[in-house]
């Protein structure tokens, strides 16, 4: 660490910017973090065994991974496609299309809950073409899929959409000259250099997703054990004034939070690691 | 395998990129594309390769109709200015690219596929890196990669864009040589392209030399050099001074006059009677004598170099660039500021009206 800040460096307030940084994150992340851990933390780890192995808290904690995860890769898909056709193809309305891949950023959860609520009813726009199938998608699981991959899809697209953008186009020539077909140059040229993206992007709205609530609690119809997400758990736990209860579920979610993003981390770590010189 | 390029027309939007063009490579041969940025040398080049299609025109290959087979399959190496590796992949996978992407019935073995990588990378030289990726690498170690990689597919053409063009000039010549004895060891026909001269001089047996969607010139090196077939052929091909003048009994008359200097190429294609000399067949005395002989004054002098490199402004003050030997500028004493004599050494000028 001393031989860092020792080194001189062309940027000018090294020292300054980092104490900065520190304190930012101490203030915004790290200390809250702390306090949920801390007040974890007071109770017997017995009881927080027991809270936490509680049948609805487990049921919670499957289903909240579970849409996650499905959600996370729908958008992986999909938002690869959204930003393969923003950047590839020159056609009609494009800039429109652009600007509404953010609009899950910018709408209140709220506001999209209700929307995609109203929507998938069972006397709902999209609903009743789904209900003489036997398909239920408000107020069921399938529900609260729709409502992650929506908040969700920004993430994909805007993190692969610019190293698109920089692909070299002569590496795809250079693979059709070497008789490569269309989709071995997709998957061994061009899906390889986008991977890092792709999984920063998927890392990201995985973890979006897990921590969603607004839009959630109106499509799910909240029937404990079957479509109660963790974080509406909290919040209930909360209405009930058992905070201790509320935060043992907290912490367990962070924990379980930040391993997966470790390991989405570590996955792409490997995948880029071409680029370490 | 032999190229034949027939009426070749490429437009982008109003510009016209290449106008009619007719070319031959025979089997075997080493080409060069020569011409400035703009020439349509690249957008050739890429047409051949299939990379690019043309708006009107064929390809023959070995006179096989080409022109609408895709690029894949037209068994073509193809080297681009800026390497294009595959930046995820090792060498050793950069260089078997190729070869494991062919169908099944076509793919040779794993054992046979590492055996022809290990022999392409010790035709590049390049053996000890096949584990490395291609961001580890310099830049010359890159384009013997991509030329290896492209050679691993067994291409009938091998064609480079501006192979060179992205590296320092030390590697630059010693790449170039390079190439050059590669081409005489597996003698697969070629085609480069090039701006800069003195690569396509050193490393073709054939010379093109581009101009605006045209060709200007298609010769030896020798050839191209020595007996310029337009203006633009010999003002690219070097440096060059241009004078208003007369050849009077195949003796140079200079005119005095304001206009032309060596820099205005444009106007050169538009007025007759103009005379091209090149700065080391002009000669520097301080006294007058012979045909064509003006007064000048001396104003820079570059004594670093094979030649020493002497620039004047003569009377009507256009700037004149002379090349004399080492030996010559010692004997001469020349010193900035002083007024001398330039006399165009005879018979050895380009005289527009004998070659249009």
């Amino acid at each position: 660490m001393a031989f860092l800040l020792k080194r001189r460096t062309v940027v000018p307030g090294f020292g300054l910017s980092l104490g900065l940084t520190v304190l930012y994150t101490c203030l915004v992340v790290l200390i809250p973090l702390a306090g949920l851990f801390v007040k974890s933390w007071a109770l017997p780890w017995a009881e927080i065994g027991e809270i936490l192995s509680a049948p609805r808290v487990v049921a919670s904690f499957k289903l909240t991974f579970l849409t996650s995860l499905i959600a996370a890769s729908l958008n992986l898909v999909f938002g690869l496609l959204v930003a393969w056709v923003l950047v590839r193809y020159r056609f009609p309305g494009k800039s429109l299309l652009d600007a509404l891949v953010d609009l899950p950023f910018a709408l209140p959860t709220a506001v999209a809950g209700i929307t995609l609520t109203t929507l998938y009813a069972r006397n709902g726009w999209i609903g009743q073409y789904l209900e003489p199938y036997g398909i239920k998608a408000a107020y069921s699981q399938l529900g609260i899929v729709i409502a992650l991959t929506f908040i969700g899809l920004p993430f994909v697209v805007r993190t692969v959409q610019p190293v698109l953008e920089d692909l070299d186009p002569e590496s795809e020539d250079a693979a059709y000259s070497l008789g490569a077909g269309r989709l071995q140059v997709f998957t061994k040229v061009v899906l390889p250099l986008l991977w890092p993206a792709l999984l920063t992007g998927f890392a990201l709205s995985f973890a979006r997703a897990l921590g969603e609530y607004g839009s959630v609690v109106f499509i799910a119809g909240n029937m404990p054990m079957k479509t109660e997400v963790v974080s509406l758990l909290i919040v209930t736990r909360l209405e009930e004034y058992d905070y201790a209860g509320a935060t043992t579920i907290a912490a367990a979610m962070l924990l379980m939070s930040f391993v997966v993003l470790l390991i989405v981390n570590l996955l792409q770590w490997w995948s880029r690691r071409w680029q370490a010189a | 395998m032999s190229i034949a390029v027939n009426g070749i027309v490429k437009c982008f939007g109003a510009f016209t990129a290449l106008d009619r063009i007719d070319l031959e490579v025979k089997t075997g041969e080493l080409v060069a594309l020569l011409g400035p940025s703009g020439s349509g040398k690249t957008t050739l080049l890429r047409i051949i390769a299939g990379l690019e299609f043309a708006d009107a025109g064929r390809v023959l290959f070995d006179g096989v109709d080409t022109t609408s087979r895709p690029v894949r399959d037209r068994n073509i190496g193809f080297v681009f200015q800026h390497y294009a590796l595959f930046k995820h992949m090792t060498v050793f996978e950069n260089v078997a690219f190729g070869l494991r992407v062919r169908p099944r019935k076509t793919r040779p073995t794993k054992s046979e596929i590492r055996d022809r990588v290990e022999r392409l990378l010790a035709l590049v030289q390049l053996e000890a890196l096949r584990n490395r990726y291609p961001s580890q690498l310099s830049g010359g170690q890159r384009q013997r990669i991509a030329l290896a990689r492209a050679l691993a597919v067994e291409p009938k053409v091998l064609l480079l864009d501006e192979p060179f063009g992205a590296l320092d000039a030390k590697v630059r010549a010693e790449l170039r040589a390079w190439l050059r004895r590669l081409h005489d060891e597996i003698h697969v026909t070629s085609v480069f392209v090039t701006h800069d001269q003195e690569e396509a001089l050193e490393v073709a047996d054939r010379v093109v030399v581009m101009n605006q969607g045209k060709i200007e010139q298609v010769g030896s090196p020798e050839e191209v050099y020595h007996r310029p077939a337009s203006p633009f052929v010999y003002d690219f091909l070097g440096h060059v001074n241009i004078f208003h003048g007369r050849i009077e009994d195949g003796k140079v008359q200079i005119d005095a006059s304001t206009e032309g200097s060596p820099s205005d190429k444009t106007e050169a294609n538009a007025s007759p009677r103009r005379i091209y000399v090149r700065p080391h067949l002009l000669d520097i005395d301080h006294v007058p004598g012979g045909n064509g002989t003006f007064r000048a004054k001396v104003r820079d002098i570059r004594a670093a170099g094979p030649v020493v490199r002497v620039e004047l402004v003569s009377d009507w003050n256009q700037v004149v660039t002379v090349e004399i030997s080492h030996e010559r500028h010692l004997a001469l004493s020349l010193k900035e500021g002083a007024d001398v004599f330039i006399r165009p050494r005879e018979g050895k000028v380009f005289h527009e009206d004998y070659a249009i």
